[in-house]
């Protein structure tokens, strides 16, 4: 069950968000994606990125996760799962 | 090599204007921005100052600095990287944007490595490091809160005072990974070094109140040498944290505008160099940015020249942290050195803009000091009258006044200055006169004492 949450959508949004930061062209970001060595990100790159993901989602990220967030399906995966524990955990 | 320094642009972002073309407008016409003290600081402690000087909204808006670079700075940052744009825009210099990733941009008509940055700051990022450790010691308060209340039967004893906890507790969103590089006080020079790409000298002066004036002087130092031909110079300040702590701590000190006489207004309760003067307003912040250039260099691009900043002096009290040395020794050895620095005499000062905090102790001791060296020729007035007190950005402020007031021959009014302590020539009314040099001086807790000279462009 995907309580709402269209997974397709997140990662339209991810993908504009990754643009924004890493200043790519959108349609280069694939689910496939690796943030370091496709999208050219460095660690710092990875820390703003997050962040900037929290803001758009209104999702936390804990610190320990951001190691494992290393490409875009990755990300993407994640960042639906939050949505969807909220969803079914909101009245 | 000793070069001549003019003063080629300049930027401010203030609590009467976001530009410096309004806030000089502003204090031409005597404005000020006062408003009660957030009413939510009054929940944590008794508040003896009723009144602060807010600043503006938002700095934001031309693009400059991103919303996603500014989840990484503190807002001091922003400020002065705001207020340098502004400021090298004024003074004649194109900027390109060069990288779309990190939004840098580059100066063109000077060398990267021939420009350089000296900002003073007080606090530098002290307002992230407050909201980063509500967050480290109140984000797991808030569960433990709520699962106590809901442990407790409807209407029990003590569910309205978890309520009143809760609504106390402020924390961001997060905890933020680029505190440290958000609270060093050398953060903000270094901002405005990498947002420009400049690559000379990048320096941050910590000296309390004086830390925008002693700014000046290392850039002018820096120009006069030639080790750079433009300094990106002032002070910038940011302190309106959630919880009013920085306001607390010169409030307990008893440093801030009281209302001693209930039928004051809160716009007259900040009164420099009045009988009946209570402390200093509390300022939010804010920023002042001069663009300091060798003469020749600025002549040679056709560059508009304000004024010349021809001295700089500085010394220290040496003898207490937060009282001014009563007799103003230290003060006077400085302003005479900063007489000689420039060539000139007294007499040639026609314009004091003056630390005028608006406390009891410092404006009768610098009253009586700028009497015995400047006599009661020069005009006199306080930047803090209209602005309150911005800190490490108030002598970059100030200097930034008499920059304008030796351009256009005229000056702001001493606000709320109704029985003056001291037979000065205050600001009282509109003035218009020539104005050969004008000297702005700042007193800092620490016993920091400096001062510029600045003069009309020959």
């Amino acid at each position: 069950m995907n309580r709402g949450v269209d997974e397709g959508e997140v990662f339209r949004r991810v993908a504009a968000v990754i643009a924004q930061v890493l200043d790519v062209d959108e349609s280069s970001v694939t689910m496939e994606s690796d943030l370091v060595a496709d999208l050219g990100a460095d660690s710092i790159d990875r820390m703003t990125l997050v962040m900037a993901l929290e803001d758009a989602f209104q999702q936390r990220v804990p610190e320990e996760h951001l190691p494992t967030l290393t490409t875009v399906g990755k990300t993407v995966n994640f960042i639906t799962e939050r949505l969807r524990a909220a969803s079914a955990s909101s009245p | 090599m000793s070069r001549r320094v003019a003063i080629t642009g300049l930027g401010a972002f203030t609590s009467i204007g976001s530009n410096v073309g309004d806030f000089w407008a502003a204090c031409r016409e005597g404005c000020t921005a006062v408003q009660p003290i957030p009413a939510k600081w009054r929940d944590f402690v008794r508040c003896n100052s009723p009144v602060w000087s807010p600043l503006p909204a938002d700095a934001g808006g031309d693009g400059l600095v991103s919303d996603i670079e500014r989840t990484k700075l503190d807002r001091v940052a922003v400020i002065a990287m705001r207020t340098a744009g502004e400021a090298l825009a004024n003074a004649g210099f194109g900027i390109e944007r060069i990288d779309t990733k990190h939004n840098r941009y580059a100066i063109r008509g000077v060398a990267p490595d021939r420009t350089g940055v000296s900002i003073g700051t007080g606090v530098g990022g002290v307002t992230s490091l407050l909201s980063n450790a509500a967050h480290h010691m109140l984000s797991k308060q808030v569960p433990r809160l709520d699962e106590l209340a809901a442990a407790l039967p409807t209407a029990a004893p003590g569910l309205e005072t978890i309520g009143r906890m809760r609504a106390d507790i402020m924390i961001p969103f997060r905890a933020n990974p680029f505190i440290v590089s958000m609270l060093m006080p050398n953060a903000v020079s270094a901002n405005v070094a990498i947002k420009f790409g400049i690559q000379g000298p990048a320096q941050t002066a910590c000296s309390a109140c004086a830390s925008g004036t002693v700014a000046l002087g290392a850039a002018l130092q820096a120009v006069r040498s030639g080790a750079v031909d433009v300094a990106i110079a002032g002070g910038a300040e940011y302190l309106g944290d959630d919880y009013g702590i920085v306001y607390r701590g010169f409030d307990i000190a008893r440093t801030l505008a009281s209302r001693d006489d209930p039928a004051l207004a809160d716009d007259a309760l900040n009164r420099p160099f009045d009988a009946d003067r209570t402390g200093f307003l509390f300022s939010e912040g804010g920023c002042g940015i001069l663009v300091l250039e060798d003469l020749e260099h600025a002549r040679r691009r056709g560059a508009p020249v304000i004024c010349e900043l021809s001295a700089y002096a500085e010394t220290c009290d040496g003898s207490s942290i937060m009282m001014i040395d009563a007799e103003g020794t230290q003060i006077v050895r400085m302003l005479h050195g900063l007489l000689a620095a420039a060539g000139l005499s007294p007499e040639d000062v026609d314009y004091v803009n003056a630390h005028g905090t608006g406390t009891k102790v410092n404006d009768d001791i610098e009253a009586a000091i700028i009497g015995r060296v400047f006599g009661s020729r020069p005009l006199v007035n306080s930047t803090k009258s209209l602005l309150g007190h911005t800190i490490g950005a108030s002598g970059a402020l100030g200097a930034i006044v008499a920059a304008l007031s030796i351009r256009d021959g005229t000056t702001h009014v001493c606000r709320n200055l109704t029985t003056p302590i001291a037979d000065l020539n205050f600001v009282r009314g509109e003035v218009r006169q020539p104005i050969r040099a004008a000297v702005a001086q700042s007193f800092a807790f620490g016993g920091h004492n400096a001062a510029v000279l600045l003069r009309a462009p020959s």
